[in-house]
């Protein structure tokens, strides 16, 4: 198996009025192709931090991050966004959509970000909202979109230039119980079907039980790790 | 550029608002530029029709104070040597002249004893005749009538070509020694103007040698010169100088170099009418950094999840930055075409009310000008064209301190703000 993303004692604290906030511990983690990892924590256990870390959007203040191999806290910051747009897929809470955009150029726009060509984007942005039950909702804009939908949108968007891990932060939170299994049954289906990895940072429980593999954090450090009934991988 | 359309798109009102700032602006420049420049080639055409360019007129220095003939055959001479001297012929002028024909009067101003055939040469486009022509050969009593001299009032005319009149004239004032002799008109002039401080329409012509007998003189009052070309203008004034011993002794009037300070005036005056006009610009500048500075902000949010899904601080500077130079290149657009339209409505209106001044005798060159009543504004592309750069630098100049701080957003706090 190979490993897609690998942490090493990541610490990261965070000044709060003139306090140092400890965000995270030393925290080290591997995640190989294809897995379905969940982090599970309650708020303010520095999992969405963590995430950040992982995603590039943020840096530690010490430890190390290699995604598809590449040494993270090597890079400057265009190089890190870069790595953003090709080896990394964010899904959030609260979408993150551009309210302007319609679903399909929402899709796209990674695509763009790229240099794809516009004939080219369009047909893999297309491509991408019938994977994700959307085609006929593609040219609407997401305030005319349900949260279900939007954060299917979302995740299409994510997963568009084909990257090697998915960032999935409280992709749930913001949607009712049914709309939010509908989503994890979504990635997990890509996660099959496309033998794609996701890291899904969740406070809910039943959420995790998906996941191939659930690393409990609490206060910047990790508390154990469990299977998941997500099911054994092949 | 496509992303810059789109958001210029969604928020059209506030974006109207501030293109029209730039549309002002550059409206006010393109319009007063053209304006300007309507005005500065008017001007110059009007003074280049009272003026002949190429030819210099030399008097002694103090002819204005009453110190008489100065200049012998052999200066004339020698200055019609000089390099890109075409020819030099000499002049004398006198006063206290009448003129006698069947009962009527007339009294130059000036009488002018002139060589004909050279001094029309000098003059060939001024010196036209109403009536008659020169004669050939130029005999020793030919005369010719300067405009207002045959036409005291306007529809009477005081001889016609070819009639003898009496010309009186004061040789000596003390003791008084008048002479009354017989001249042929040859013909009479139109209207003429002025050149050398000598208005030929208040004056008569008769041959210089005529003159000179009479007076009993070898020395005449001026020298005129025609050059080939007015670039000589200040070689060879400079040369009539150093013969007579500086700039004292002789005054050499130089039509091009009086132009050319009049051209320096019209070109100041159109720059500080472009400066003027382009503080409106920078006021549409600091619009643009207004509203982009307010869309910066409220688009925090945007620029956090754009970056989050990859794109470098560049491409958000450009995308801000583009979103300032379509503004600009926008404004410029309708702004050239806008400027040029007010420019034909100020120059038809705007100088109206001089229509109601009679026409005047210029000072300077003695022709009756008429005033200007309109301004044809001319338009020249490079304006155009600098107008749309300076549009577009004034956007992103201005621009550029908001996308800087949109560029340099930290995406996790941005994706946070709300």
């Amino acid at each position: 198996m190979t490993v897609v993303l690998e942490a090493r004692d990541i610490h990261k604290t965070y000044p709060l009025g003139k306090v140092e906030v400890s965000a995270l511990r030393g925290v080290t983690i591997e995640v190989e192709q294809g897995e379905f990892v969940a982090i599970l924590g309650p708020s303010g256990s520095g999992k969405s931090t963590l995430l950040h870390i992982l995603g590039g959007l943020d840096r530690p203040d010490k430890g190390s991050i290699y995604i598809d191999g590449i040494n993270l806290s090597t890079l400057n910051d265009a190089k890190l966004a870069e790595v953003r747009l090709h080896k990394i897929g964010f899904v959030f809470q609260f979408f993150n959509l551009l309210p302007r955009l319609t679903a399909l150029r929402n899709v796209e726009l990674p695509l763009t970000l790229a240099d794809v060509s516009e004939k080219e984007s369009v047909k893999k942005a297309t491509e991408m909202l019938e994977l994700v039950g959307l085609k006929d909702r593609m040219h609407h804009r997401p305030t005319e979109l349900s949260g279900g939908e939007q954060q299917r949108v979302a995740v299409a968007r994510a997963l568009i230039n084909d990257p090697k891990i998915v960032l999935a932060d409280e992709p749930t939170g913001n949607l009712d119980t049914r709309t939010g299994w509908e989503i994890v049954s979504l990635m997990k289906r890509l996660s099959t079907e496309k033998n794609q990895t996701f890291v899904v940072v969740t406070h809910d429980q039943g959420v995790a039980e998906n996941a191939n593999r659930i690393i409990q954090l609490k206060d910047g450090v990790i508390q154990g790790v469990k299977k998941g009934s997500g099911g054994i991988r092949p | 550029m496509a992303m810059a359309w789109q958001s210029m798109k969604q928020r059209r009102f506030r974006t109207s608002l501030t293109t029209l700032g730039v549309v002002i602006g550059i409206t006010a420049i393109i319009g007063l530029a053209s304006l300007g420049e309507g005005f500065r080639v008017t001007i110059s055409n009007q003074m280049e029709q009272g003026f002949e360019l190429n030819v210099l007129t030399v008097m002694s220095g103090g002819l204005l104070t009453g110190v008489p003939s100065t200049f012998e055959d052999a200066d004339v001479q020698n200055i019609s040597r000089f390099d890109g001297v075409v020819l030099a012929t000499p002049l004398i002028q006198k006063s206290f002249v009448k003129l006698f024909n069947d009962g009527k009067t007339a009294t130059p101003l000036v009488t002018l004893g002139v060589n004909f055939t050279e001094f029309w040469t000098i003059y060939p486009d001024r010196l036209i005749f109403e009536n008659g022509s020169l004669p050939q050969p130029i005999k020793n009593d030919t005369a010719v009538i300067g405009y207002n001299v045959q036409h005291p009032t306007e529809g009477e005319a005081f001889a016609y070509p070819s009639q003898n009149i009496t010309i009186q004239m004061t040789l000596e004032r003390a003791p008084l020694r008048i002479e009354n002799l017989t001249f042929n008109v040859a013909g009479t002039l139109g209207k003429s103007g002025a050149a050398g401080f000598i208005n030929f329409d208040d004056a008569a012509f008769i041959p210089i040698d005529t003159m000179r007998k009479l007076y009993q003189t070898n020395y005449s009052d001026m020298i005129f010169v025609r050059l080939a070309d007015p670039s000589y203008s200040d070689s060879v004034a400079a040369k009539i100088q150093d013969r007579f011993g500086g700039a004292g002794e002789v005054r050499v009037l130089v039509p091009a170099a009086f132009m050319a300070q009049v051209e320096t005036i019209l070109n100041m005056v159109q720059i500080f009418l472009i400066a003027i006009a382009s503080i409106a610009l920078l006021v549409a500048g600091l619009g643009i950094m207004n509203i982009m500075t307010v869309s910066v902000m409220e688009r925090t949010r945007e620029i956090g999840i754009l970056k989050a899904i990859g794109a470098k601080s560049r491409t958000v500077l450009t995308m801000f930055l583009a979103e300032a130079a379509l503004i600009g290149l926008l404004g410029g657009v309708i702004g050239i075409p806008l400027g040029y339209g007010l420019a034909q409505v100020m120059g038809q209106f705007l100088f109206r009310f001089s229509a109601q001044i009679t026409p005047r005798r210029s000072i300077i060159t003695g022709t009756e000008t008429q005033p200007i009543t309109a301004v044809t504004p001319i338009l020249l592309w490079q304006w155009a064209v600098g107008a749309i750069v300076f549009a577009i630098g004034v956007s992103i100049i201005f621009g550029w301190y908001p996308a800087r701080k949109a560029a340099k957003l930290d995406p996790v706090e941005a994706l946070r703000y709300e």
